[in-house]
């Protein structure tokens, strides 16, 4: 088995799983959520920075999820959805405990594509404390963009705003990290 | 903020390294389940009213199951004891590596008296000598592989917890027995691995 | 001129020594080795990556980060021990990145915590052991012992037969062109394996989903159980094989038109059957996952 049959396999019983799961089986979406709960809990604990708060958002999104599966689309990730669901729910979590932060201005034309590459390796625990510590919109932006790996287009439409704002956010994180960890970002 | 990634101190070179996945320090899944429930039985024509049997956890029953397995337990010591041959040692994931060695792997079907495993004084004492140290043990290792080995730790619990349910429903039921005894075995194996992972980790 | 063993070996220790002393980031060092001899590795954090080449000799080149104090080579009756040094109590310590060339028909042991460890054209007897790092090694026709805790497994053979012993406690494990005796379990991590040819196949899991590919040899004998998990099986079989496919609540799916059987008013069903001339023997048992068994791809 290749490694592309090998995923091709994990898809196909992945879309199994959502079949029977819509069809109202709920140890199938039980093995959704065991494939899934790590990314989505790790996305919510990233956005509201709350252990408690995350595992809310992690549940309520898995129960959104369970709701709107008649209306998702096999063909599309079904992790992708997930994450988004997960996005809406962490920010309106957020936006209920802490007030609204102001906007960035859209920034157009901000330099090359960032690989997020560090000049030195840093301590894991020190990275995710400095992310940590990012205000909330260069945050969100960062994470999506940086360890989900969505595309800018992406990460804005999750998060609701304008692809130019997602840019200018991350380029706001790069330079916030650069100066708590004393590490060149490129 | 919540500690992520704290006590790992690997270094990495691109943020692209950092894992996405964080397991939650609980099984968040039988709140989850709760409320999928809770709804599916508030409205009855809505999905998934009929086809599967829910997972219910009757509280009262298990107490119920719980004391069939015992009785079926000891019924099966009685059978073994009278009529079956001598025991075979339970088969557990033993290595066929050194039992048969140029053999292919045989199975063998468990006997009634492999059940008693679970009752056996050297299998309790070692189990709860386990347990004790079970969380200092967890404590030492890599947090990401802790919450993974938690969750593998819930999982065998609630294998236990269905499958003697099941055999409350069902108590001569072969296969649900067999099933027990290899979760227990499978338990004392993680048990095992997170002692000996805990002691690698203070230097190998 | 004649050197003890001992010295040479004692010899080798301070000179890997004196080299990390100096406060060296690189670590570098070859000693001589036997062709069919044991190598063995350890690591706490980091990466081992492991090549079998074709000179009598064992090559150490590592790249140690703060808070390792060096790496240990030495040489002893035949065998070579490689060992990052980290200070005394020091709970996980720093990260060193191994790159170990050895005899390919070595002996092979690693033992790691949080390295990822990888091997390559090593065709002697393999044992890795991980606790969260990944291990991908690939297979050459011998034994292999690997065990993890939560770290996740990848392995590639070339259809030699040999015999395969994999435990991982919640990692996914990933066997692709394995042959000869597998024995592999795992309590929440997934199975996938596919085989080239099977001589014995013991798998199992509680929560894990199993998947099987493969073709199994006359007489071949199949085992996998889970207690929720799914178990997922392609197995054709010189001559055939009997079936017996047994589940308390879940479904079983076959593509030979067979229809399970119940069990009257107790829950649970049961499929049996002969595929061929049923020389070989297909069990599969869970209590809630679900079953589907085919003998083609």
């Amino acid at each position: 088995m290749t490694q592309a049959q090998a995923e091709d396999t994990r898809i196909d019983w992945e879309a199994a799983l959502v079949e029977r799961a819509r069809a109202g089986d709920p140890r199938a979406f039980e093995r959704l959520y065991r494939e899934h709960a790590g990314r989505v809990y790790g996305l919510c604990l990233r956005m509201t920075r709350d252990a408690h708060l995350a595992e809310d958002c992690t549940q309520e999104t898995f129960i959104n999820a369970w709701r709107a599966l008649p209306r998702f689309e096999t063909r599309s990730s079904l992790s992708t959805w997930l994450h988004r669901i997960a996005v809406n729910v962490s920010l309106a979590k957020r936006r209920k405990a802490s007030p609204v932060e102001p906007r960035l201005e859209d920034e157009e034309g901000t330099g090359g594509a960032l690989e997020w590459t560090l000049e030195t390796p840093v301590e894991i625990q020190e990275i995710e404390a400095a992310i940590g510590a990012l205000p909330d919109g260069a945050r969100d932006a960062l994470v999506l963009h940086a360890l989900y790996g969505y595309s800018h287009g992406e990460a804005a439409q999750m998060l609701g705003v304008a692809e130019g704002t997602c840019k200018a956010q991350l380029h706001r994180a790069r330079k916030l990290l650069r100066e708590r960890l004393n590490v060149e970002v490129g | 903020m919540s500690g992520i990634g704290g006590g790992d101190e690997r270094r990495v070179s691109s943020l692209r390294e950092l894992s996405p996945a964080i397991e939650p320090a609980r099984d968040l899944w039988p709140q989850i389940e709760a409320r999928i429930n809770a709804e599916r039985r508030a409205a009855p024509g809505a999905r998934g009213a009929q086809p599967h049997p829910v997972r219910t956890r009757a509280v009262p029953l298990r107490w119920l199951a719980a004391a069939a397995v015992v009785a079926s337990v000891a019924v099966g010591v009685w059978i073994g004891r009278s009529l079956l041959p001598a025991a075979r040692p339970g088969t557990g994931v033993a290595s066929a590596l050194n039992a048969s060695r140029g053999t292919p792997a045989t199975v063998d079907a468990p006997t009634a008296l492999d059940v008693t495993y679970i009752s056996d004084p050297r299998y309790q004492r070692d189990r709860a000598a386990l347990m004790r140290s079970l969380q200092a043990r967890l404590s030492a290792l890599p947090p990401p592989a802790r919450a993974k080995v938690m969750a593998s730790l819930a999982a065998i619990r609630r294998a236990k917890d269905d499958l003697e349910s099941a055999l409350g429903k069902d108590p001569g039921n072969a296969l649900l027995q067999e099933l027990l005894v290899n979760t227990y075995q499978d338990e004392m194996r993680v048990l095992t691995d997170v002692h000996e992972a805990s002691e690698a980790g203070r230097g190998i | 001129m004649r050197v003890s063993r001992l010295a040479a070996a004692v010899t080798v220790l301070f000179a890997s020594a004196a080299a990390c002393a100096s406060g060296d980031k690189s670590f570098e060092r070859q000693v001589p080795a036997e062709a069919h001899g044991v190598v063995d590795i350890s690591n706490v954090s980091g990466t081992v990556v492991v090549t079998g080449w074709d000179r009598p000799e064992v090559s150490v080149r590592a790249e140690l980060g703060e808070g390792v104090e060096g790496v240990d080579v030495s040489t002893d009756h035949g065998r070579t021990t490689i060992k990052v040094m980290l200070p005394h109590h020091s709970g996980h310590g720093g990260d060193a990145d191994l790159q170990v060339q050895v005899p390919k028909d070595s002996e092979l042991t690693v033992s790691a915590v949080s390295a990822d460890v990888t091997t390559t054209r090593v065709a002697g007897v393999q044992r890795l052991n991980a606790v969260s790092g990944n291990i991908t090694a690939e297979l050459a026709g011998s034994d292999l012992e690997l065990k993890t805790v939560s770290g996740d497994v990848k392995l590639k053979g070339h259809g030699q037969p040999a015999r395969l012993h994999v435990s991982s406690v919640s990692g996914n494990v990933h066997l692709e062109h394995g042959a000869g005796d597998l024995e592999a379990g795992t309590v929440s991590g997934s199975l996938v394996v596919s085989l080239d040819s099977a001589r014995s196949v013991r798998a199992r899991s509680t929560s894990g989903d199993v998947h099987f590919e493969g073709k199994l040899t006359r007489g071949a004998d199949f085992d996998a159980t889970s207690v929720s998990g799914d178990l997922n099986v392609r197995a054709s079989a010189e001559g055939g094989y009997a079936y017996e496919v047994s589940t308390f609540s879940g479904d079983i799916s076959n593509c030979f038109n067979a229809t399970p059987s119940e069990h009257g008013h107790m829950p649970g069903h049961t499929l049996q059957g002969t595929r061929g001339d049923g020389a070989g023997h297909l069990r599969l048992k869970t209590m809630s996952g679900d079953v589907q068994l085919c003998d083609r791809k």
